[in-house]
């Protein structure tokens, strides 16, 4: 797969598995991000559409489609899936109050975790539970896990919490914004946090399998990068939680410890 | 009575809002009583849920608030009121995803006093009312979604009105959320049960819906 012609409709696909929100909620919101990031891009008026899907598994699907020419997804459905769609970032997301890069934070209840080893016959909870490659080779790759550690998706971080305070053999993995809110949950008291990743991306423009024609993607790079700049942009960037996007700084994999 | 709810939603990188499904078509009464003012919130409501264009649910918003605020002045204490100024607060959630956090911390309280006032209202309303928002919210931090709160809340609402179709159509999605698959489904399936046994109107006819939508999810 090569290229589009250069007057054909790309479709932007958003996805964000475990993050609440359903396509039709979402979809004034990627419709108007989409135009304007066209307008500002110089591409023709109607050339750039978008859809939202909060699933992994319906992403996966749209960005099969031979119209998904690109895809903006969390860092964790990158790292999961960037091989198998031909995912090249563009951007790199700078979001409202937590900048481009976060780090994750594992927590388990107090004194019951005291090193990768001990975590044995765990489970750990994530929103990037559908991504096992990423929490335990990139968000723990300092924390070897036990083979027999299970790792589950929720989009109920709060439930999953309380059975972490609980006593349960649970253990959460939270994303910056979560991790920062621990102190407000009335029973913080019970949950210390074990291990912290090093920074890592949020989210990426990605363009899928080189659908798009190299000039059109140099186009729509220069004016994301823009767009956090100018009023119009920055308008339809903060109903996105987004302040700008910068170039992708993506980390390499890190080293599995022996 | 007709009621309508407003839920608001955001998304990982997004914020927006939904609302459930309720009874069309409410005659508008004259709005210089308690009731009258009720029901034009909630027809501002059913209309706001079917409306596409932003601005029309922005002035609907407005014009909910302004009854609700009227309601309340005629009556503070009056659950139809109470519970009117959540259904408002509701569409602001709606009309201004971005501020739809602070607005949906409101409307939780304003649905807690009118559960207070009177629990029945509009077959236990502000409980099933809460249920609704405490499930399609964005959990903690970044809204008041809480799935196992809002269970507490639809079981609440299904024992006190256990033949009203969308209680139990409130804890049906309030059990697949909190991950009873099985009992969900039954909980569709009486919901649907119950709903054909009323006579048919609009409002049954989304209620079957619903249900039918529900069960073929699970």
């Amino acid at each position: 797969m090569v290229t589009l012609l250069a007057a054909a409709v790309a479709t932007l696909v958003f996805c964000a598995p475990g993050y609440p929100g359903g396509t039709g909620d979402a979809q004034p919101l990627v419709d108007q991000f989409a135009s304007a990031a066209a307008t500002a891009a110089g591409w023709p008026p109607g050339s750039l559409k978008a859809v939202y899907d909060p699933t992994e598994e319906g992403g996966l699907a749209k960005l099969g489609s031979p119209e998904a020419a690109l895809a903006f997804v969390p860092y964790p459905f990158f790292v999961e899936h960037a091989a198998q769609l031909h995912l090249t970032p563009l951007v790199q997301a700078n979001m409202v109050g937590t900048g481009p890069e976060e780090r994750w934070t594992l927590v388990a209840k107090v004194g019951r975790v005291t090193g990768p080893a001990s975590m044995s016959g765990y489970t750990i909870v994530s929103v990037a539970g559908y991504a096992p490659d990423f929490v335990r080779h990139w968000a723990l790759a300092a924390w070897p896990l036990p083979p027999d550690v299970k790792i589950e998706a929720t989009g109920q971080i709060l439930s999953a919490l309380r059975k972490v305070a609980s006593g349960e053999k649970v253990a959460a993995l939270l994303d910056q914004t979560q991790a920062a809110a621990l102190p407000t949950l009335p029973f913080a008291t019970d949950l210390k946090p074990v291990t912290q990743s090093p920074p890592l991306p949020v989210a990426l423009i990605a363009v899928v399998d080189s659908r798009l024609p190299e000039a059109r993607v140099r186009a729509l790079q220069a004016a994301l990068l823009k767009m956090g700049h100018e009023a119009g942009g920055a308008d339809t960037l903060a109903a996105l939680r987004l302040q700008g996007f910068v170039l992708p700084r993506l980390p390499d994999r890190p080293a599995t410890p022996p | 009575m007709k009621r309508s709810v407003g839920c608001g939603v955001l998304i990982l990188l997004l914020a927006a809002c939904t609302a459930a499904p309720k009874r069309p078509t409410v005659q508008k009464p004259s709005a210089d009583t308690v009731e009258g003012l009720a029901a034009a919130i909630a027809a501002d409501a059913e209309r706001s849920d079917r409306e596409s264009d932003s601005k029309v649910r922005d002035e609907l918003a407005s014009q909910a608030s302004r009854d609700a605020e009227a309601c309340l002045t005629r009556d503070p204490q009056a659950a139809a009121c109470l519970y009117g100024h959540a259904v408002a607060l509701g569409l602001e959630a709606k009309a201004h995803p971005t501020r739809a956090g602070e607005s949906l911390k409101n409307m939780l309280e304003a649905l807690t006093s009118a559960e207070a006032a009177d629990p029945n209202y509009d077959h236990a309303g502000p409980a099933r009312v809460r249920a609704l928002v405490l499930v399609r919210a964005p959990g903690w931090p970044l809204g008041p979604g809480d799935g196992d709160a809002g269970l507490v809340a639809a079981r609440r609402a299904v024992v006190l009105q256990p033949q009203y179709p969308p209680n139990l159509l409130a804890l049906a999605e309030a059990l697949a959320k909190t991950g009873d698959a099985n009992g969900a489904r039954e909980t569709y399936g009486r919901a649907r049960d119950a709903a054909q046994a009323l006579p048919s109107t609009a409002g049954r006819d989304d209620w079957l819906r619903a249900a039918d939508q529900g069960l073929q999810h699970k």
